[in-house]
């Protein structure tokens, strides 16, 4: 090996730029990005149509947007075209917020409406319409004038109204299902069967929080407001004149995981967080995308380097070492290193490899000065009978061997 | 394009008028100023492509040598020129020059450089080689900033540069004792190295101690004066080193001292023994070649000699890399007898692996020994050699007598090789370029070449 290995290699002629130009690289970059491109566009396109031709209607019962048979649609598109403006909610809050003095409140059959919620709708300010109300909706908004007791059935025949209520009268014979007591005097009952109890029941209140007063209506069957029993009997004229008392009406379809009772409880989680949280959100985004962006550029590819396999050599010893005490051979063990042992015994007292082991043994009795038998028997005895006896072999192997070569 | 920590600092700056004035459209404008600005950067950066950059390595260097890759770049644009430069490099080429430690080396190579129009720069990445071979430079990777170090331009030139990594060659410490030896054979008496290989010299007068057996009384007659005659070691020998390249030259071994050269694989022990022996042979006067082989010829040096035979080597083993492959004996046996026909002193380095010699050497050793003298060198594993003496526990204790196992497995095997005639060097990784060196001054001392 001589020095002139070192020599530099001539200076080849300069790099300038990687032969590209802004427009290959252009192009380059449209060609790896055409197809996610075509995707997140489809992506882009398919939302759009599904916005665009999203239905405008629902499935759900009383609902006024639900053309179906258990739907309401015909009679708030009727409202809607006599001037009245009809304002669907789903919960209980923004029902409450958008109800008021000159306000209709209708409130659809609502099975999962909770107490407090029954407590918040019944200080509605404005008239409220409650279609198949529970008894205790019943009780808290007429405070304890009206009750509830379900009738099995609906009278085969048109019952007469029996009362002089404008829209009574105006509805006039009916076959809805009674189930309206009243508890106490006040209130105004109609097509009442004979045991009292009544289809429609009203009942004027003084607002707590101002001077007027509203009217409470309830009637047991919601089924009038439906487009399948719109049109039958008076029903239609019933729904009508209800409803369209007011310029406005809140149509509350409550939405079964609707827990909301007052009005600070419009927005979800709005009240938990300070008003210029979001604007501090979206900062927080910014800052990461531009550190997303600084991170996200290498300096240069990687360079990688083929590695070649490379085998630990002493694998199969150990290998072989584990075997021997897994299956506890200590026979084998011992025999190994005792013939290892005498083999450098052998080598060091100059005996040919031929020696037997009673030669091995004398030679090595007469180096050491120990007993025949001591010797024989550390070289060539009985396999140990446990691990401890085998480790104690070892050692008294290595320390003949020791004795030998410090003869 | 890429962004800097001062955009992400920037960007994040915004928080005082986001505070001030809270709502989405002070997040939106700042958010387009930012863009605005790094827009800005990035159209004023200097091109990265209109830098020349030229890079200067070293054609070869020794393994464990320093060296160092250097890049001269001139900016050709109008602008100045503020980037950061990556000289990409193999990960066992890299080195930290200041720490000298390899974890923080990926450092080393970038280099920063502020570069006025029409200016040149020279950087250097230092470069340690820890493997043999050819390590080829990645690319050149410059990111061009703009004046306000908020964004830059980026691109990769293709910078062509190769470095050969030649073996170490740690023995050569070894070689002046050697050939020392080499010299104190010259001149001997004859009746010390008598043997049938050993040549005629020269006469020359008598001195007191000289064997009075080495008298040639013939030239003493016919000159009056008692002369000896002088004998020296035979000359212009061919020696046969063949290097096994196959599946066992592929094992991890340790030295017995765990030390510098632990972790090495089997060939690059047997590589520093053939430089040793190749550099001894040829000063002797012998005519070396060397064969590296598992199933084809990976590797051959033969014609070289006195100074261009060391390089030779060199450049022809920093290639060759072990082949995960069953060495084929048949085929290198073939090789040899078709490179030599006459007698020869055939070195080959391989493994005792008791299975693979059983299977592989030893059918054909006869057709080697039958007219060559034949040396069979192995690399014996520090570790093993740790396991056998292995006494601190039970598992240590059956470790050991595996480890016993395995060394009278392969004296088994040394002892059949040797009944066959062929000498057996075996030795740990750093003491078997010395012993085979001496195994071959033995061998030329007794004239068995």
């Amino acid at each position: 090996m001589t020095a002139d290995v070192y020599t530099t290699a001539p200076a080849g002629a300069a790099t300038v730029g990687d032969g590209t130009t802004a427009r290959s690289r252009a192009a380059r970059r449209w060609r790896s990005a055409r197809w996610t491109a075509l995707v997140l566009a489809c992506l882009v396109l398919t939302v759009l149509v599904l916005a665009l031709f999203r239905p405008l209607t629902s499935n759900t019962p009383y609902a006024p947007d639900n053309p179906g048979d258990h739907g309401a649609r015909a009679v708030a598109e009727v409202l809607s075209d006599q001037g009245v403006e009809v304002e669907h909610v789903t919960r209980v809050a923004d029902a409450l917020r958008a109800t008021g003095p000159g306000t209709t409140l209708l409130v659809a059959p609502a099975p999962f409406l909770l107490p407090e919620q029954a407590e918040a709708l019944a200080g509605a300010e404005g008239d409220v319409v409650l279609a198949g109300a529970d008894g205790f909706l019943l009780d808290a908004a007429t405070d304890g004038v009206l009750g509830r007791e379900p009738q099995i059935a609906a009278p085969d025949e048109p019952v007469p109204p029996g009362c002089d209520l404008p829209v009574a009268t105006a509805s006039g014979p009916s076959r809805l299902a009674p189930g309206i007591t009243a508890f106490a005097g006040g209130a105004a009952l109609c097509w009442t069967d004979g045991a009292g109890h009544a289809v429609l029941a009203q009942v004027s209140q003084a607002i707590e929080t101002s001077s007027g007063t509203r009217t409470v209506t309830a009637v047991d069957d919601a089924a009038f407001l439906t487009n399948e029993a719109v049109l039958d009997d008076g029903n239609a004229a019933l729904a009508l004149h209800l409803l369209g008392e007011h310029e406005r009406l809140v149509w509350l379809v409550q939405d079964p995981l609707d827990v909301t009772s007052s009005l600070d409880e419009a927005a979800p989680g709005s009240a938990l967080l300070p008003p210029w949280s979001g604007a501090v959100g979206l900062w927080a985004l910014l800052v990461v995308l531009v550190a997303v962006v600084w991170r996200s550029r290498r300096l240069g590819r990687l360079v990688h380097e083929n590695l070649p396999v490379v085998v630990r050599a002493a694998e199969t010893t150990r290998g072989r070492g584990r075997l021997y005490r897994r299956s506890r051979s200590r026979g084998h063990a011992a025999a190994g290193l005792r013939a290892a042992t005498a083999d450098r015994l052998a080598r060091r007292l100059g005996l040919p490899r031929s020696a037997d082991a009673t030669a091995v043994t004398d030679a090595a009795v007469r180096a050491t000065g120990r007993p025949t038998h001591e010797v024989a028997d550390l070289l060539y005895g009985p396999p140990p009978a446990d691990d401890a006896a085998l480790t104690t072999l070892a050692r008294r192997l290595d320390t003949l061997e020791s004795e030998v070569y410090r003869s | 394009m890429a962004l800097t920590r001062r955009a992400v600092w920037v960007a994040a700056a915004g928080l005082v008028p986001v505070l001030l004035l809270p709502s989405v459209g002070t997040v939106v404008t700042w958010a387009a100023l930012v863009a605005v600005l790094c827009a800005l950067d990035v159209a004023l950066a200097a091109s990265p492509r209109q830098i020349a950059v030229r890079r200067r390595v070293p054609a070869s260097v020794r393994l464990g040598t320093t060296t160092s890759s250097e890049l001269v770049l001139t900016n050709r644009s109008r602008r100045r020129l503020r980037a950061l430069v990556r000289d990409a490099w193999p990960p066992s080429m890299l080195v930290d020059a200041a720490t000298g430690l390899r974890r923080t080396a990926a450092a080393s190579t970038r280099h920063t450089v502020d570069l006025p129009a029409g200016e040149s720069a020279r950087v250097r990445t230092p470069l340690l080689p820890t493997r043999r071979g050819d390590r080829h430079a990645g690319e050149v990777t410059l990111r061009s900033f703009g004046p306000l170090g908020l964004a830059a331009r980026q691109a990769s030139l293709p910078v062509p540069g190769r470095v050969r990594v030649l073996p170490e060659f740690a023995a050569r410490r070894h070689l002046p004792s050697r050939l020392a030896r080499l010299r104190e054979m010259d001149g001997r008496a004859a009746v010390q190295v008598r043997g049938e290989g050993t040549e005629f010299d020269s006469l020359r007068e008598y001195v007191d101690g000289d064997d009075v057996r080495s008298i040639d009384w013939r030239a003493t007659a016919r000159r009056g004066d008692v002369v000896v005659r002088t004998w020296r070691p035979e000359r212009d020998r061919r020696v046969v080193v063949v290097l096994d390249t196959g599946r066992t030259s592929a094992a991890r071994i340790e030295a017995s001292d765990g030390g510098a050269s632990a972790g090495g694989t089997r060939i690059e022990a047997s590589i520093e023994a053939v430089l040793l022996l190749a550099a001894l042979a040829d000063r002797a006067g012998d005519r070396v070649q060397v064969l590296a082989y598992d199933r084809t010829l990976r590797g051959r040096v033969a014609g070289a000699s006195g100074p261009r035979l060391l390089p030779a080597l060199a450049e022809t083993l920093s290639g060759v890399e072990p082949a995960l492959l069953e060495t084929d004996w048949h085929g290198l046996v073939g090789q040899v007898r078709s490179r030599v026909s006459q007698r020869a002193l055939v070195v080959l380095l391989t493994s005792l692996d008791p299975s693979a010699v059983e299977s592989g050497l030893l059918p054909v050793i006869d057709q080697l020994t039958a007219t060559h003298q034949v040396v069979v060198a192995a690399v014996a594993d520090g570790e093993v050699a740790a396991l056998r003496a292995g006494r601190d526990g039970v598992a240590e204790v059956y470790d050991a007598a595996a480890a016993a196992r395995g060394e009278l497995e392969r004296a088994a095997v040394a002892a059949v090789l040797r009944q066959r005639g062929a000498e057996v060097v075996e030795a740990l990784p750093d003491d078997l370029a010395p012993q085979l060196a001496d195994s071959y001054l033995a061998l030329k001392a007794a004239g068995r070449l």
